[in-house]
């Protein structure tokens, strides 16, 4: 029996070697892989999005730990397809149009998929009418967009209100992060939810479509 | 009480007011007001007819701009540096200027390893840098007798983020730290050739920022990696220089206090009265006014309130806390200046 909290160590610590050995014995002694993510990396990812939220760790220390899970769920791809891959709700995401910032976006994406969602990354520097257009081709849960300046922050109300203007907005909750946005600000550009920082990205997603 | 005067404050020009608070000087009837980095916003752009990308490619359309922040808004320092990727541009990054409503972005990170830095000869000649020096001279001849001119230099750390990428650097602090100090090592060169050649071509001082912030590294990697490295830096810059880290920052102004810097350039997130405090006299600093919650969202009255908070808490130069959002209203960028000629 592999003993998943191993697993959600080595992640923890960011050692990505360890992490994708222990994954694949645990694959190997025939756990089953949907029990490898729930007990041994999103463990992992848990907690290091908590220690990032209390300021223990800091973003070498998450991009460490996503590099891990990164490298741990490819290991997991194969056997995930044979089994299926459950999913708790389909996130488009991306950094706004003239930001080319997209780390935090990265990590959040990461952890996201991790943690059974659907992600659709668009990347970096998307126009506005891609997000909606995304939004509504992949019948999105959930938007979540990133902004890293103080200059490209209004860009994520512009997109509010193309989802408005495009009848899409009710089908849609809408989160927003990056360094300089604030829970205000969120309120005031009319999103759903903000993410202080990528540690809190997951359960505010969980939270907004009630999983 | 001096007789001849009533005790009554000297009223500085708008230099030595700046350049006083700066230093630590003597303070004048009232607290001075500074932009260590970009007011530029659209209806600043528009009411004087210089545009970006110009403003960030050619000299007299930088100076231009720049000068509105003295002569519109009535701030008393002139910055004429609105990106902060001139020196990207000239260490091989290719550059996307952006235009009214985008700022400039690093599009390439050539950089693969500290092998692969090479600092050009005729840096100074880059267009991307020189396009600075000369801006900085046509205000110093316009301006310099009576406005302070800022220069603007990014730090090591910052020129990584551009050349060789954030996220492929910061992770190096914990995989590899002897890249990382290589790496600082290299690019100090750049920085201290930049910082005295704008010094030369007229600036009263630098702007130095170094983005080892708060939300990105600890206080402690701070302590290892960027000390020492400023520490020798500016031991080797001739004139005033002013530190710029956005984010939260209270835990390592205690090591900025010490590295020699004149100021430091911070933002409302870290309580005025607590940077003051964490900082003990031994920096000024200068900001403290929220971009966001004050001169984006808020009213002139939002703005006023923050001043007055930070002219209260004993902050040395009053100012927008980073460069401002481009959307900014300018009467809320006014309302600085207003609070400021209240008097201390």
């Amino acid at each position: 029996m592999a003993d998943f909290s191993l697993i959600a160590q080595a992640l923890d610590q960011g050692d990505r070697d360890k992490t994708v050995a222990l994954t694949e014995a645990a694959l190997g002694s025939g756990a089953n892989p949907q029990e490898i993510i729930a007990q041994g990396l999103q463990a992992g990812m848990a907690a290091v999005g908590e220690k990032f939220s209390s300021g223990e760790y800091f973003l070498p220390d998450m991009l460490m730990a996503a590099r891990a899970m990164k490298a741990a769920l490819e290991v997991l791809a194969p056997a995930l397809e044979q089994t299926g891959i459950p999913t708790i709700g389909k996130v488009v995401i991306g950094t706004v149009e003239g930001d080319m910032h997209d780390i935090g976006k990265n990590v959040v994406a990461t952890f996201l998929s991790g943690n059974g969602f659907e992600v659709f990354d668009l990347g970096l520097n998307v126009p506005a009418q891609k997000f909606i257009d995304e939004v509504k081709e992949k019948k999105a849960d959930i938007l979540g967009m990133s902004a890293l300046l103080t200059t490209t922050m209004p860009v994520m109300g512009r997109v509010i209100k193309g989802l408005e203007e495009a009848g899409l907005r009710s089908s849609v909750k809408v989160v927003v992060g990056g360094a300089p946005v604030t829970q205000d600000y969120a309120n005031y550009i009319g999103a759903d939810g903000y993410a202080h920082d990528g540690g809190r990205a997951v359960p505010v997603c969980r939270e907004l479509i009630g999983k | 009480m001096n007789a001849k005067t009533n005790g009554e404050k000297p009223d500085l020009t708008p230099r030595r007011r700046f350049l006083a608070n700066l230093m630590g000087g003597r303070k004048g009837k009232r607290i001075s007001a500074s932009n260590p980095t970009s007011v530029a916003c659209v209806e600043l752009i528009e009411k004087v007819g210089v545009h970006f990308p110009e403003a960030h490619t050619d000299a007299r359309a930088m100076a231009e701009l720049a000068a509105a922040g003295y002569e519109v808004l009535g701030f008393d320092t002139i910055m004429p540096e609105f990106s902060v990727q001139q020196e990207a541009a000239a260490l091989g990054c290719e550059v996307n200027w952006g235009n009214d409503n985008m700022m400039p972005e690093t599009m390439t990170h050539p950089v693969k390893s500290p092998g692969d830095v090479v600092i050009p000869d005729n840096l100074l000649e880059k267009p991307s840098i020189k396009v600075v020096l000369d801006a900085i001279s046509l205000l110093r001849h316009e301006y310099g007798d009576r406005v302070a001119i800022l220069g603007k230099v990014m730090g090591p750390w910052t020129i990584c983020y551009h050349t060789v990428g954030v996220e492929d650097f910061l992770i190096l602090v914990r995989l590899d730290p002897d890249q990382v100090r290589a790496y600082l090592e290299a690019y100090m060169p750049v920085t201290i050739a930049i910082a005295n050649a704008q010094l030369r071509a007229g600036a009263d001082a630098v702007v130095l920022p170094d983005h080892a912030t708060g939300a990105m590294v600890s206080a402690g990697t701070y302590a290892e990696f960027l000390v020492p490295v400023h520490h020798r830096m500016l031991a080797q810059i001739g004139g005033p220089t002013i530190l710029h880290i956005c984010g939260k920052c209270l835990d390592r102004i205690p090591d900025i206090a010490t590295e020699g810097y004149d100021g430091y350039h911070f933002e409302w997130q870290n309580d005025p009265k607590k940077a003051v405090e964490a900082a003990g006299g031994q920096v000024s600093l200068l900001g403290g006014i929220s971009n966001i919650e004050a001169l984006l969202q808020g009213t002139p009255d939002d703005v006023h309130r923050q001043a007055r908070y930070n002219i209260e808490a004993g902050v040395d130069s009053i100012g927008p806390e980073c460069a401002i959002s481009l959307q900014t209203p300018l009467e809320n960028l006014k309302a600085i200046i207003a609070a400021a000629e209240e008097g201390y």
